[in-house]
């Protein structure tokens, strides 16, 4: 991994600050704004929670912090990147070295084996040696899933292609762990392991998340939680969330 | 702030892209392989076109720089052959001791049909300063034998083996249907390969023994001249004015090569035109894979810029799989445009021989630029169809492309844009035409861009197709009529692509079928108000359209008296230097009937008939006139025995037999201006009481002891022009051909497209109690309504381009005017064509469609 993105705070300073972001969509002749002048800051290894009914913007939220998408205004500073003054390509290489994304429909590359999704953003940012390759199994190893590595997707469960997804996600230690719904596909005793694993990697390994979710028990894990309301983000108690989930 | 500008920014996909792409191209075997086809088939086409092209043109170069040999000028007789007294006022008055006479001419060997060679007659005491295979002092030549002998003749031993002959062995050389016999003396020499090659095809003899065969006493074809270096040259062509007769004239050696490459100039680039075609289709085919293959992953695509991939690296990932598809094409395309070559060949040098000048291609000229022009246009036009697909692969925004509903909506969406840029090729196109003037290449690009601007159509009408025959195919088939039509909209960016290179083939066909029957017609036509004679008589020449053969006047004394025959005229084809060019001269009495109004493009205000008798005034064919700019009232320097005399043009006429041009002079201002009383054919009128069929069997059976003379009656001869008309054509048919092939894998492969693509929906339906049979059949009622629509799109496109080749490229290319005709037959049979095409590129499909496990499909997912 190279050291563009590697952490440049002091301890007390924000992993993420995010103000008055702004996106809207035209349709046509009309114009629906999505998300209206969002404002919050994430700390780093804090595990926060984005609740919000389907619609709300949660996916577009995420996909603004990964530079996936640009805002329409505002401001998102990744420690001391400020993502909106970078162009698609700059973005990009940001994505690929600081983010790690789980996605609802898992998004593996059918094409590659298991152990080779994995090594993936490993090889993106610039490495994929005999060690590295060696780390890709070890994640999948803290994943349960070693003994596939050679698989294909499409030979694996929807629980196992999860588990997978996130170990792709943490493969190249990024600096945040975005997710969009990762239990919104599996039944609940997969959710469950998925959930544990998780929780896990980190609360042990001290990682920053932030996960789009209905899941109340993700909510219980959470360090915070956030709500998407109408464009509009609060900051809820736990105790709300799980009265609202 | 990070400083990002220190980040590298990648370009090239790293291994694990590159081994997931190579995946993919895996698991779909059969599209990859077709669209290797395409390519493959495209390449070939222009391969074995530029191979057979330029075969020819090696060949005639050879065989006349082998016949120069080291010659730097010529001395020849501007109204035909030159006087060998001359050699002599050369050599001595000139004081030019390097000087050699030749006679040149082309014989059939052992009998009037045999297969055409040259002939040589040299001096062999002064051609060893020129050419080094004849032997000469020194050379190892029996110099008494091949002087003495009043037959001996030299020849390649590759030759001697075609001809089954030893030394020794005597042979019939056919001269004008006349035979002499010869002995092979002894083999020729060739120094090298190049040397064999330009030998191949011909005979050397004593000068005094080519006079003899050829029947020319006395005369020579040129005087070759070795000039010291540096050449002065303008004080040997005052020399040469002084000195030498007014007639002859002092020319460089390669002239000669030039001039006749030039001839076939037009030919070869209309037929490099045709087989462009087939490789513009075969990039159609490409760019449909290709837009599938990024299509089908944009979800995938998707998933990789989401991790980190950059859009550069998506762009150079779509890229380096056309690459593999262009580079495997290219090859196999090179492979198999060599092999096409050696068919191609043989039809191109037919023609060239029907046409312009006898040429023997004794093997392809295999270039390495040719081949390798053929990998770089394969791999070149293969990534240049691949550029749209990998851009819009690279365009989508992140967490656009992980959305699925919008692949459809954006080409539903690009519909205005594509139909403006349509818009925008045809002006291009006709301001191209326009503006190209005599340039055929240019036009060709025009015609390009009109094709091209067809294609940006071709959604929008795909889209209106599928709407009008909804209701049609839902009243027939119910709502499975009604989903196969829809499907066809709904799947517009592939739908579109497959109907647009359907319809460009089909088109294409039917712009060259429709320009190929307009311009028989007019040929037909032509030799309607031409052939008005009863027999024409003429010796076998060797180039269909130019027979300067003679009749012997023996012969021609016997036809004139024959039984049955009641009045004749006679025609004399010579070759002349008419402004400086050699110009073929046709030398006529007008006939009864040449007034006629459809005979002449443009004719004076005075009655040039008469004027021809009485003055010097010629008509020039309409070909010459549109190659020259020459107008009526203008003058022609014609070099004739006399010297060079301006002639008056008093007509421009129609004339179908040559497109290299013609001027045309009465008989009465020939025999004043040239010394030459010979004729190359007669046309004579039987009897109304007598059978022509009749009169043609006693004319044969008269002068068979004289001379072997072709005689046909009108309707043989006419039947003949024709044959060879359409022999010219065969290329062109063999081209068309390949260009559907090339578009019915396009179809086939943008139908497999589809197929992959409609697995889910098609897998729901059968989930939902849809049979295999009902499947079958929206899968065919679809495809065949592609082929109805394309078959319809290329009816207006086939008569817009008929229309282009007609009165743009014929018309530049060899300046004649042709009627436009429109044979419904032929457009009928371009929906007949696209409807076929089809539904036999739906049989695949539908089957596999049919047979797919529903929930295998769903699982795919």
């Amino acid at each position: 991994m190279t050291d563009a993105f590697q952490p440049n705070q002091t301890s007390m300073s924000p992993l993420l600050h995010v103000s008055g972001l702004r996106k809207s969509y035209t349709e046509g002749d009309a114009t629906r704004e999505v998300l209206k002048g969002i404002s919050c800051e994430i700390m780093q290894g804090e595990l926060i929670v984005l609740l919000g009914r389907s619609g709300s913007g949660k996916s577009t939220f995420l996909n603004m912090i990964s530079g996936m998408d640009a805002p329409s205004s505002g401001s998102i500073q990744f420690d001391q990147t400020e993502l909106t003054a970078l162009s698609d390509t700059e973005r990009t290489l940001f994505r690929r070295h600081a983010i790690g994304i789980i996605f609802q429909s898992f998004n593996l590359i059918p094409t590659l084996t298991v152990a080779e999704n994995v090594l993936l953003p490993i090889e993106l940012a610039g490495a994929g040696s005999k060690e590295d390759r060696d780390t890709a199994l070890k994640v999948l190893e803290e994943v349960g899933l070693a003994d596939r590595h050679e698989s294909f997707p499409d030979r694996l469960s929807g629980g196992e292609q999860q588990r997978v997804a996130i170990a792709r996600a943490l493969a190249h230690e990024p600096r945040l762990i975005l997710a969009d719904e990762p239990t919104g596909n599996l039944d609940a005793k997969t959710a469950d392991l998925v959930m544990d694993i998780l929780e896990r990697l980190v609360h042990d390994d001290n990682r920053t998340m932030l996960i789009a979710t209905h899941d109340r028990d993700i909510i219980r894990l959470a360090d915070r939680v956030f709500l998407l309301q109408e464009g509009h983000l609060t900051e809820t108690s736990k105790a709300d969330a799980l009265a609202r989930s | 702030m990070t400083n990002l500008s220190q980040q590298p920014s990648p370009s090239f996909p790293g291994r694990l892209l590159r081994r997931s792409s190579r995946r993919y191209l895996r698991q779909h075997p059969l599209l990859i392989l077709l669209s290797i086809l395409g390519v493959a088939v495209g390449v070939s086409v222009v391969v074995g076109i530029d191979l057979a092209n330029s075969s020819a043109r090696t060949a005639f170069q050879l065989s006349t720089e082998t016949v120069a040999g080291r010659a730097t000028h010529a001395l020849v007789a501007g109204d035909g052959p030159i006087d060998d007294d001359i050699y002599q006022e050369v050599r001595v008055g000139l004081g030019v001791r390097q000087a050699a006479p030749i006679l040149e001419g082309y014989a059939r060997v052992s009998d009037p049909t045999g297969p055409v060679v040259q002939l040589l007659g040299i001096d062999p005491l002064a051609d060893g300063d020129f050419r080094s295979f004849a032997g000469g002092p020194g050379g190892g030549l029996d110099l008494g034998g091949f002087m003495g002998g009043s037959s001996s003749v030299l020849m390649a031993p590759a030759t001697a083996s075609r001809f089954g002959l030893e030394i020794g062995s005597s042979f019939f050389l056919w001269v004008d249907g006349r035979a002499k016999e010869v002995t092979l003396l002894d083999m020729l020499d060739p120094s090298d390969d190049l040397e064999a090659t330009g030998l191949d095809n011909l005979i050397v003899m004593d000068i005094s023994v080519a006079q003899a065969v050829m029947d020319a006493p006395g005369q020579l074809s040129r005087i070759d001249l070795r000039l010291p270096l540096p050449i002065d040259v303008e004080n040997m062509t005052a020399l040469v004015e002084d000195r030498l007769p007014e007639n002859v004239e002092l020319r460089r050696a390669e002239a000669r090569s030039s001039t006749l490459d030039q001839m076939t100039e037009a030919f070869s680039l209309n037929l490099t035109a045709m087989s462009l075609l087939a490789l513009v289709v075969g990039m159609f085919l490409i760019y449909n894979t290709m837009t599938f293959s990024v299509v089908q992953r944009r979800s995938l695509m998707g998933r990789l810029r989401a991790l980190g991939v950059t859009r550069r690296e998506i762009f150079w990932l779509v890229l380096s799989e056309a690459l593999l598809i262009g580079g495997i094409g290219a090859i196999i395309g090179v492979l198999g445009g060599v092999a096409l070559g050696r068919v191609l060949v043989g039809l191109v040098t037919q023609t060239i021989n029907d046409l312009y000048f006898v040429v023997r291609i004794r093997d392809l000229d295999l270039s390495y630029w040719a081949l390798a022009k053929g990998l770089l246009l394969g791999i070149g036009s293969t990534l240049l169809s691949t550029i749209p697909p990998a851009r819009e692969a690279t365009r989508a925004a992140v967490s656009t492309v992980l959305r699925r509903s919008e692949n459809e909506s954006r080409i539903s969406a690009m519909l205005p844009r594509l139909n403006w840029s349509g818009l925008g090729l045809a002006v291009l196109g006709g301001l191209l035409l326009w503006g190209s003037g005599t340039n055929i290449a240019v036009s060709y690009v025009g015609i390009l861009a009109i094709i091209l601007a067809g294609a940006c159509w071709t959604p929008a009408l795909v889209l209106l197709g599928s709407r009008l025959l909804r209701p049609v195919l839902g009243g027939v088939f119910g709502i499975i009529g009604r989903m196969a039509a829809s499907g066809i909209g709904q799947s517009l960016s592939r739908s579109a692509v497959a109907v647009a290179a359907l319809t460009i083939a089909v088109s294409a066909t039917t712009g060259v079928g429709v320009m190929v029957e307009s311009f028989r017609t007019t040929v037909d036509t032509w030799l309607t108000y031409s052939l008005e004679a009863d027999v024409y008589i003429s010796p076998p020449g060797t180039v269909f359209r130019r027979n300067d053969s003679t009749i012997t006047p023996e012969a021609e004394a016997v036809i004139r008296s024959a039984d049955g025959v009641i009045s004749s005229f006679s025609v004399r084809t010579a070759n002349v230097v008419v402004d400086n060019e050699p110009t073929d001269l046709i030398v006529t009495e007008p006939r009864p009937s040449a007034l006629e109004p459809g005979r002449y493009k443009a004719i004076a205000d005075y009655d040039h008939r008469e004027a021809m008798r009485s003055r010097d005034v010629v008509m020039v064919s309409e070909p010459y006139s549109y190659r020259h700019g020459t107008r009526v009232g203008d003058e022609l320097l014609i070099v004739t025995a006399n010297g060079p005399i301006r002639f008056e043009v008093g007509a421009i006429y129609h004339d179908y037999a040559s497109d290299l041009g013609a001027v045309q002079m009465t008989r009465s201002r020939y025999d004043i201006h040239f010394n030459d009383p010979f004729v190359s054919g007669l046309a004579v009128y039987v009897a109304p009481s007598d059978s022509v069929e009749t009169v043609v069997e006693q004319l044969r059976e008269a002068t068979t002891s004289v001379q072997g003379l072709n005689i046909r009656s009108n309707r043989d001869l006419r039947q003949a022009s024709l044959e060879v008309f359409d022999r010219t054509f065969t290329v062109t048919t063999v081209l068309r051909l390949l260009a559907i092939l090339v578009a019915f894998v396009g179809v086939l492969t943008a139908l497999m497209s589809l197929q992959l693509e409609r697995r889910r929906e098609l897998a729901v339906l059968r989930a939902n109690g849809m049979t295999p049979v009902q499947v079958r059949r929206t899968v065919t009622l679809q495809t065949v309504s592609m082929g109805l629509i394309a078959g319809i799109l290329s009816i207006p496109m086939g008569l817009v381009l008929s229309w282009l080749l007609i009165f743009v490229i014929n018309q530049r290319s060899f300046g004649w005017t042709l009627q436009f005709i429109i044979d419904p037959m032929i457009l009928g049979q371009a929906v007949l064509l696209a409807l076929l095409a089809a539904l036999l590129a739906s049989v695949y499909p539908t089957w596999s469609m049919s047979r797919a496990n529903a929930a295998d499909a769903l699982r795919a997912e």
